[in-house]
């Protein structure tokens, strides 16, 4: 069985503070990541597809949620959807699929005993599922439904409006251009071993996983999509704020900002501690990660909306223009490095780090040696670029009209 | 240890990290009415952050002490001003002389605050702390290098000792603002209706007034009460043995001083079988029906096997409710069922959550879930089901042990509800020796119609998020504005018409709302 393998082990490299993670490609081109832990009887498995915005051709944006949704509505040769779903419950194991910016992504936890099966399903979904033309409509409408947060409560359905990129975003338009071929060419463009990354976690060998990977996801062959190269995607129409009606309920502002092009994972690292502490940002939170900066302000019901957006705003301003010293450099290293044991206490951080090093996403520590605070600013300075941000209001109607006039 | 203070230690020797866990028996459930709120700010004031300043014991009262109280003072006076203009709004105001002088001490405040961005003592160790108030008990979860095991010890007894609250003021500020924000929710109103006279059935957002007024040095007071060491249990989970960490955690906050006794609080009783009771409204952006059956306490013999009715109605993707309910009759687009709500130390509830499909009424779901119910109470068991919703539960339980701050919590839970921390293990072993006829025995003496509560609602008219129906709303409200003068009976119509137009599919509503535009003047079309 070692000699299927086109590497058979290229690596072993450890994330600081953690067992070894062992690394294998299949030579179908899947990269699989392996880390082993038998304190409990459960595996877990990560499988990451990247996708990118180029993918989706012009008018049809929303083609990899509804792939996701058809996936999860489609039959096999041998199983229809009901049978699969009660595969699933009788033998305990969890399957969830989602898509974010960057990548769709299928996660599963079973006990150590059905990993066979486990994976056998994971792979029937991807590799073997007939999708059914009868549900395209009604997906078409969830998936809608879905994006708009139409049943959500009105402050988290601004913050999944907000948080939703343009270039990603779909209308009710595009969803009701996307056809069955759509589909087929899409999902033969993008899951493609070549471009997925398998994380496996727990209570399995190395020999066992390479077992239990090449049986599953082996035979998962490149085909070559049946159209030419990917289009270039449509540019979406630049936007005004966006403003939910809420009667009572007070004002909440936020904003998103997408992380620039160019800062490392490690000036993002660094900026993730030292932004959200910073403790002249009150009333206003912000929450910052490795994509993106969350800044929100809740002000209760009664309190004058304009003055809570010029305080929102000036807050900002504030921190674009915030001058972080070496000595907060040194604490923000320092701190980040202790962080990173905490990743010991959690399977599925400790799978997102393996993922993110894989991806060339990982934090280095020479690289983080290397940051100054004059990257760190700068870096901060273009984050929050006034044309780099989305900005939302969540709040009564009255007073989102005298927002949006101003 | 001799203060009262329970310590449990999960040992995980691969571990570089440890997960601390602080349970405090006695949530908000045992807030007196004038304390309301009074549990989650202190997890917000007292936890949420950890500042040098708050963790300095003096002898004799601080700088900060003095600022506290001079903050204190002034933050009623403006409260007290703000009632006398509303009572009297062409009165002269004091509030910007007030404004003025709040903000001078907070600025004074700030001076002796550390301005770092990493001023957060655990932040600069790369750790997190955080905490909630559930209705039966105070969490507090801390995750830290291995190194930092004695900091946490040393730092945790001295914020108890200290009980600082420095940022009491910008916490009770963002609280206010994060209650107005979720606004009133169809779980509060089931709870009020089912659970009526109980603290498991207060809504915090009607005790708004009571928690402007309370006081940094009332919330002192209420720390003092009931952060008790014998109230407290520790859970560390990590590579500590309890040799190696018991000693520690004996030094600093085994030695927390014993307080007097204390009278336990007494809570009112509610009779379970209250009769079957219904609320109907509007509220929100979308349909939802809410059934809450009260059932009896985490300690009752009968809670297991309601544990496991739940397992068998949402259990997964092939749970009754999802196939029949979702997959097969597609009458709805969402159903959830939670045990014990919102505690299990004292009787809770059991709850049905559901979001009927465009086409189907809050009527025809309410109808098919106690269809559903019945059927449990009467039809037997299949072992198939019976061995799916066991498994779910075991695999449930290994994943819940697998991550420390679930495992930590969960058994922080068992204690504080159940009076005993095995209670988390213990669940699914006697789980496992349950018979089906058990389970339906306890859906029978508890699912009944005398032991419910239903909350209907329907979405404010013009809320929802559907373009359709708004456009719908905007004509009913302009053909009802020219014909009916009452503006509460054009409200109640527009409602009822809306309501009825529900019921009909997505293309004859389109049909309608053409057929009703038709009917407005042109210029209002």
């Amino acid at each position: 069985m070692r000699a299927l393998f086109l590497a058979s082990l290229i690596a072993t490299f450890s994330l600081q503070a953690q067992q070894a993670i062992q690394q294998f490609v299949l030579p179908n081109g899947l990269r699989v990541l392996h880390l082993e832990d038998h304190d409990r009887p459960l595996v877990r498995a990560r499988l990451h597809v990247t996708v990118d915005p180029r993918d989706t051709p012009p008018g049809r944006q929303g083609l990899p949620r509804l792939l996701l949704r058809m996936l999860d509505q489609a039959e096999t040769a041998d199983l229809k959807s009901e049978d699969l779903a009660r595969i699933l419950d009788e033998s305990g194991i969890q399957l969830t699929q989602a898509f974010d910016q960057g990548g769709l992504d299928w996660r599963m936890v079973a006990r150590s005993r059905d990993q066979d099966r486990a994976m056998g399903l994971l792979a029937d979904r991807l590799l073997r599922s007939v999708f059914l033309p009868s549900v395209l409509a009604s997906q078409r409408v969830a998936c809608w439904q879905e994006e708009e947060g139409t049943s959500a409560a009105p402050k988290e359905r601004l913050k999944r409006l907000l948080l939703r990129d343009p270039s990603w975003r779909p209308t009710q338009k595009s969803l009701e251009a996307i056809t069955l071929q759509d589909l087929l060419t899409y999902r033969t463009r993008v899951l493609r071993p070549d471009r997925a990354i398998l994380i496996l976690h727990g209570d399995l060998g190395l020999e066992q996983a390479k077992r239990l990977v090449l049986l599953s996801l082996g035979s998962w062959v490149v085909q070559q999509p049946s159209q030419g190269a990917a289009d270039t995607p449509s540019l979406p129409a630049a936007e005004g704020p966006l403003t939910i009606p809420d009667s009572g309920m007070g004002l909440r502002i936020q904003a998103v900002a997408n992380r620039p092009e160019d800062p490392s994972p490690e000036v993002a690292a660094l900026l993730g501690l030292l932004v959200p502490g910073d403790p002249g940002l009150f009333p206003m939170r912000v929450e910052l990660d490795d994509r993106r900066l969350l800044a929100t302000l809740d002000s209760p019901g009664g309190n004058p909306g304009q003055q809570s957006m010029t305080l929102f705003l000036e807050r900002l301003r504030v921190l674009r223009g915030h001058e972080f010293r070496q000595l907060d450099l040194d604490r923000a290293r320092s701190a980040w490095l202790s962080r990173r044991s905490l990743e010991s206490l959690y399977p599925e951080t400790q799978m997102d780090s393996a993922l993110a090093e894989a991806l060339g996403r990982g934090v280095k520590d020479d690289r983080l040696k290397a940051v100054t605070p004059e990257v760190l600013n700068a870096t901060l300075r273009a984050w929050l670029d006034p044309a780099n941000l989305r900005i939302g209001v969540v709040g009564d109607p009255e007073l989102l009209k005298v927002l949006v006039k101003r | 240890m001799g203060n009262g203070v329970r310590l449990l230690v999960v040992e995980r020797r691969g571990l570089s990290a440890f997960q601390a866990t602080l349970v405090f028996q006695g949530g908000w459930a045992e807030e007196s009415t004038a304390a309301a709120g009074a549990t989650d700010l202190l997890a917000r004031t007292l936890f949420a952050g950890t500042w040098a300043e708050d963790l300095t014991r003096a002898k004799t009262p601080s700088p900060l002490d003095a600022l506290l109280k001079q903050e204190e003072g002034l933050l009623e006076s403006l409260r007290l001003e703000r009632l006398r203009l509303r009572r009297d709004p062409g009165a002269d105001s004091q509030l910007p002389a007030l404004t003025a002088s709040l903000e001078s001490i907070q600025l004074r405040m700030q001076g002796l605050f550390s301005a770092s961005p990493l001023s957060d003592l655990y932040s600069a160790r790369g750790g997190r702390q955080w905490a909630d108030a559930t209705a039966d008990a105070l969490v507090v979860q801390t995750e830290l290098s291995q190194e930092f095991f004695e900091f946490w010890c040393q730092t945790e007894a001295q914020r108890l000792r200290t009980l600082q609250l420095s940022r009491f003021a910008q916490a009770r500020e963002a609280f206010v603002a994060d209650l107005h924000g979720k606004g009133l929710l169809g779980l509060a109103l089931l709870r009020g209706a089912a659970l009526p006279g109980h603290p498991y059935g207060r809504d915090l957002l009607d005790y708004l007034p009571s928690l402007e007024a309370l006081r940094w040095s009332d919330l002192r007071t209420y720390a003092r009460k009931t952060l008790r060491p014998d109230r407290l249990t520790i859970i560390l989970i990590g590579g500590l043995s309890l040799e190696s960490a018991l000693p520690v955690v004996e030094r600093y906050l085994g030695s927390l001083p014993e307080p007097p006794d204390a009278e336990e609080a007494v809570l009112p009783e509610i009779p379970s079988d209250l009769g079957d009771r219904r609320v109907q409204t509007t509220l929100g952006t979308g349909s939802q029906l809410l059934v809450g059956w009260r059932i009896p306490s985490r300690h009752h013999p009968d809670h297991l096997a309601l544990r496991m009715a739940v397992q068998l109605l949402d259990g997964g993707q092939t749970g009754r409710l999802q196939v029949r309910m979702a997959r097969q009759r597609a009458l709805v687009s969402r159903v959830r069922l939670h045990l014990d709500v919102p505690g299990g130390r004292f009787p809770g509830l059991l709850v049905a959550d559901l979001n009927p499909m465009e086409g189907h009424s809050l009527a025809e779901i309410e109808a098919a879930l106690h269809g559903e119910i019945l059927r449990l109470q009467q039809e037997p068991i299949s072992q198939e089901e019976w061995s799916r919703a066991l498994v779910q539960l075991e695999t449930e339980h290994l994943q819940m042990a697998d991550v420390p701050a679930v495992l930590a919590r969960s058994l922080g839970l068992a204690w504080a509800e159940g009076g005993d921390w095995r209670l988390a293990d213990l669940g699914i072993q006697r789980l496992r020796t349950l018979a089906p006829e058990t389970v339906q025995a306890a859906a029978r003496t508890w699912l009944t119609p005398s032991h419910r509560t239903t909350v209907l609602l329907d979405p404010t008219p013009g809320a929802s998020n559907d373009p359709v129906e708004k456009e719908l709303s905007r004509v009913l409200r302009a053909l009802a504005a020219a014909r009916i003068p009452d503006l509460a009976q054009r409200e109640h119509l527009v409602s009822e018409g809306i309501r009825q137009l529900r019921m009909l599919s997505p293309d004859e509503r389109l049909r309608t709302l053409k057929l009703l535009e038709a009917q407005l003047p042109s210029e209002k079309r």
